[in-house]
């Protein structure tokens, strides 16, 4: 039973660090936009066939030191990408109904994912192993060094994103902007290129991301942007959209539920709900946060008042 | 002509009851049936498709243009009536209700659906009422694929009942264009009828400010469930007709793209504005079938066509403003009076 | 609204097609994680057709094939039946591929009158007693047969863990694999469903190490199939691998990892393409036609097309899908794959079944 656990417990670390990355993507732009960014999940793909591409270009097939380069390589372009995008796509449509930039991020996300399978094709792609091979035993249950990579890049990466908010002139500056634009504008900060720095930031971790899932699970297909990035955008609400250290609490907290649940469920059930069930449990959490604590389990309780004061909604 | 002549004329005409400007509304339906007998099978069935997306339309319409409200999970609605007609109409549990029994049924059970969706959504505003949205329609859809016993998961429901109207079954697409026709101008002139009502002024209100509008006395609550409960009937019905229809259901029908293309028959057509919903549908769907030796290019023209729309033209082609209200509003209130 | 009436006019008459050709209409997946199924596949009919019309064609038509991706989609492929069907030039067609989508497909063909002749396998299909339906392949009855019988007398398997993708040919194959592998005194351990279109397997395989099974048979399609083995090989799942026939491509080999697939048994229909004279030859005209290999199904392909072109031959002229249909029952002739004659119900006379072994980076016959 323990390795049973132990096991459980290590999938669902890897998958939940993967989540986490992908969802400081959608609290970022949220938290200062207050836009669902329909568009992430996609970029998150596309990082997957930038690394791909650069890999082979580069042709980093044992040289973990040029697979790095490659995962840089792809921060920088799909954070350019997501720039690109701010400023065609949402920036204009700043002021006025929420409804706009909503739809106008579905539109790219469209864009986005028909443009990556015109180019790369419908089949799925074998995926070149940015992550070594080999493993350990446990407890019993068998961890793969891949897994540990993937979790110790993603920590990496979240604490680097942590500590550039919170001790840096940058991240002062992203949080006035987050906290509200025009006040931020008129202590002098620029809105617009602190968006575009968000812009940036974001869409490049969820690239990183796509790198390791596709390394991971060792396929890419241009359809796989759009399930990870719902249960990202819940493990984003579950810790609470707007927060940071929320997105990577709930990021691990999905994982584990997910893992966990779709683990015990069968032997609960005594069968009759399979593992097949999976993805509910994505989708069902975000239906009850929603419902019940819409602001997560990080986030500020705001009233209804303070919502519509602020324009939050 | 004698004066006395003139004058009995003049009261004749009097007499006689002039038509309702509201007729008009059959005139279009009417030409569009006499008509359809002309087109081979194939245009027919992108016909019948425009037909179902319009009425879709109409009814998310009510949602996301009358009350502004977004529900991006609209599918789920037209999956439970398709999947009520397909168990209660086919070999899958032996059931064989006539078409006309389930459509209540189904329209009824998606209402349900759609007030129960709306009360836990009721306090949620816009991003958030999305996402929940978004997250019902795929759990609807999961569900589907997953209850096999009751819905034969992912391998769908076949062998469908088609259809019998008073002992005459329709079977090819020019009969169910009739039957869509007849549907569509029938929600057409309920659309209407609620928008003009004193509900589609609570709507209205809800839209524009919600608390300006609780202010003023009305019931938003009250209004988001009967927004909700009206567009998922509406959606109900379609699915009832397009399960009749197709004679085949798989949950592979109701994805959330299918969400997405009715938001966009909205959106690029004309939020608010039901002629601007029938325009969406017709370009939606002809369009790319005229397109079809770039089919792999459809998406993406579908979702360039969302960004440029919302960028240059938000309110869609045909704007609110220029909705049946205004037309109407041009001709005088009995037609043929001087 | 006029202008509607217009467009959808216009539509209308581009749509109508010259019948200039008798058209053969071909659904199948040529787009998705099954391409190379498919477009080769449709490859060996196309063979057969252009045979059939340097050598004059039927009746003095030249013949046509219509492809159509239906990309394994059971909704695309009802459309695409709608479509043939209201066709009049189509008067018969090769579909479907995948089971999940032959099975509605077939309730519209049958609607109006299509003659059909499918590759799919799954035994449901001819169940429906559609006099239209014609298989000349092996159904999963022997591809879920043949390997229980082979793990349980040969490998002298004691227990398996069985796991279907609830589509209608991965749980149909899988189920007969249960009830073949239980009758001849086997243990099934689990058998539990995935969502086909599922990446990450391991919760599932975490249950099933615990099970410790001889072997695990996998009922489901490419790409799951060859994750689901590499996720089996890196949790340390040392049992035997047994999957159905839409395994039979290299990239199962390659995109399970590195060395995973090696020792996996997987089920086929059709022989090595070196295995006899008439095959080696198709092979060649084949590779000579499409500058490429043949593929898994190209000799099926190509026998379905010649089992339609024998029949239009045979049938009343002008040419009708009932009357091809007539012929179609009566076939009774020697193919790439032995002597075709169908059975009332559809199926062929003398199904064949062959059980292949991944040894290095490619498929051998094992029986």
């Amino acid at each position: 039973m323990t390795g049973f656990l132990v096991q459980q417990l290590v999938n669902a670390l890897t998958v939940g660090a993967i989540y986490a990355l992908i969802a400081l993507g959608y609290t970022m732009v949220y938290g200062v936009l207050r836009l669902i960014n329909f568009a992430h999940s996609e970029l998150f793909t596309t990082g997957a066939y930038v690394g791909a591409a650069l890999y082979l270009i580069l042709g980093a097939a044992g040289h973990p030191a040029l697979a790095v380069l490659a995962g840089l390589a792809t921060f920088c372009i799909v954070g350019a990408l997501g720039v690109g995008i701010e400023a065609v796509a949402y920036r204009p449509l700043r002021r006025g109904s929420r409804l706009a930039p909503m739809l106008s991020a579905l539109g790219v996300a469209i864009v986005i994912q028909n443009t990556v399978m015109l180019v790369a094709g419908k089949r799925p792609l074998h995926f070149p192993s940015f992550l070594p091979g080999g493993f350990f035993d446990v407890l019993g249950a068998v961890v793969t060094v891949k897994q540990i990579v993937v979790f110790a890049v993603a920590v990496l990466l979240m604490t680097a994103l942590e500590l550039l908010v919170n001790r840096t002139a940058l991240g002062v500056r992203v949080r006035a902007v987050s906290e509200s634009i025009p006040t931020a504008a008129l202590v002098g900060i620029d809105p617009n290129r602190t968006i575009s720095v968000i812009f940036l930031i974001g869409p490049g971790l969820g690239a990183v991301a796509g790198i390791l899932y596709a390394s991971y699970y060792g396929v890419a297909t241009f359809t796989m942007g759009f399930v990870v990035g719902l249960k990202a955008f819940t493990a984003a609400i579950l810790g609470g959209i707007g927060s940071i250290p929320g997105a990577m609490l709930g990021g691990f907290l999905l994982g584990l539920l997910e893992t966990f649940g779709t683990g015990l469920l069968p032997i609960l059930s005594g069968g009759t709900v399979g593992t097949e069930y999976r993805d509910v449990f994505a989708f069902a959490a975000l239906v009850l946060v929603l419902t019940f604590r819409p602001a997560g389990l990080l986030g500020e309780q705001v009233g209804e008042e303070a919502m519509v004061y602020k324009r939050d909604f | 002509m004698t004066s006395e002549t003139q004058s009995r004329i003049a009261a004749a005409r009097l007499r006689w009851p002039r038509p309702h400007r509201g007729l008009l509304l059959l005139a279009v339906p009417a030409l569009a049936g006499a008509l359809a007998p002309l087109l081979a099978a194939y245009p027919l069935r992108i016909f019948d498709l425009v037909l179902i997306y319009a009425i879709l339309g109409m009814g998310l319409n009510i949602v996301i243009g009358y009350a502004g409200l977004l529900d991006l999970g609209f599918v789920a609605f037209y999956a439970i009536g398709a999947y009520t007609y397909a168990l209660l109409a086919s070999g899958q549990f032996g059931i064989h209700l006539p078409f006309l029994a389930v459509l209540p049924i189904g329209g009824a059970l998606a209402g349900f659906a759609g007030v129960l969706l709306g009360i836990p959504v009721l306090r949620l505003r816009g991003d958030y009422l999305a996402m929940v949205t978004l997250g019902f329609g795929e759990i609807v859809r999961i569900l589907l694929n997953n209850l096999d016993i009751l819905t034969n998961g992912p391998q769908g429901v076949t062998r469908i009942d088609p259809p019998v109207l008073f002992g005459f079954a329709l079977t090819s697409p020019l009969h169910f264009v009739y039957l869509l026709l007849a549907m569509a101008t029938l929600v057409f002139a309920a659309a209407w009828r609620l928008e003009t009502s004193a509900l589609g002024l609570a709507w209205a209100a809800v839209r524009e400010d919600q608390d300006a509008a609780r202010g003023c006395g009305i019931d938003a609550t009250r209004a988001k469930l009967f927004a909700f409960g009206t567009s998922a009937t509406i959606g109900g019905l379609a699915g009832v007709v397009f399960a009749a229809m197709q004679l085949f259901v798989s949950p592979e029908s109701f994805t959330f793209w299918e969400s997405l293309v009715v938001v966009l028959v909205i959106v690029v057509g004309g939020l608010g504005n039901l002629f601007g919903v029938i325009l969406g549908a017709t370009l939606m769907m002809v369009v790319p079938e005229l397109l079809r030796a770039y089919e792999d290019y459809r998406l993406l023209l579908y979702g360039l066509a969302l960004v440029i729309v919302i960028l240059l033209r938000p309110e869609g082609l045909l704007p609110r403003r220029y909705g049946p209200g205004w037309l109407f509003a041009r001709l005088p209130t009995r037609l043929g009076a001087r | 609204m006029t202008a509607l009436a217009a467009g959808v006019l216009a539509a209308g008459a581009a749509a109508a097609p010259a019948r200039a050709q008798v058209v053969i209409g071909t659904a199948g997946p040529t787009s998705n994680a099954e391409a190379l199924f498919g477009t080769t596949w449709m490859n060996g009919m196309e063979l057969a057709i252009r045979q059939a019309n340097d050598a004059g064609g039927v009746g003095g038509q030249k013949l046509s094939l219509q492809r159509q991706d239906d990309q394994g989609d059971p909704k695309q492929g009802t459309l695409i039946a709608q479509r043939f069907c209201d066709d009049r030039a189509v008067l018969a067609v090769i579909a479907d591929f995948n089971s999940g989508v032959t099975i509605p497909a077939s309730d519209v063909y049958n609607r109006c009158g299509m003659p059909q002749v499918t590759n799919s396998s799954n035994p449901r299909i001819t169940t429906f007693g559609y006099k239209n339906l014609f298989r000349p392949m092996a159904n999963d009855f022997m591809q879920g047969g043949a390997p229980a019988e082979y793990a349980l007398n040969t490998m002298h398997a004691k227990t398996a863990a069985v796991v279907h993708d609830k589509q209608a040919f991965g749980q149909g194959v899988a189920e007969v694999f249960r009830t073949d592998f239980t009758k001849g005194g086997g243990k099934v351990t689990s058998f539990s469903g995935v969502t086909a279109t599922d990446v990450d397997f391991t919760a599932l395989l975490t249950t099933i190490k615990g099970e410790n099974p001889d072997l695990v048979y996998f009922g489901g399609t490419m790409p799951g199939a060859a994750l689901f083995l590499k996720q089996m090989r890196e949790l340390g799942i040392k049992a035997g691998f047994f999957g159905a026939d839409p395994l039979f491509l290299k990239d199962f080999i390659t995109n399970s990892g590195e060395g995973n697939a090696q020792g996996a048994i997987v089920s086929f229909q059709s022989p090595p393409y070196d295995s006899s004279e008439d095959l080696k030859q198709f092979a060649d005209t084949y590779k000579k036609a499409f500058n490429a290999d043949p593929g898994p199904y190209s000799a099926y392909g190509y026998l379905e097309a010649q089992i339609i072109i024998e029949a239009m031959k045979r049938a009343a002229k002008p040419l009708a899908r009932s009357g091809i249909v007539t012929e179609i029952a009566k076939t009774d002739m020697d193919t790439l794959m032995g002597h075709i004659a169908f059975q009332p119900n559809g199926e062929v006379t003398h199904p064949i079944l062959f059980l292949y072994q991944v040894k290095g980076d490619d498929f051998h016959l094992l029986k």
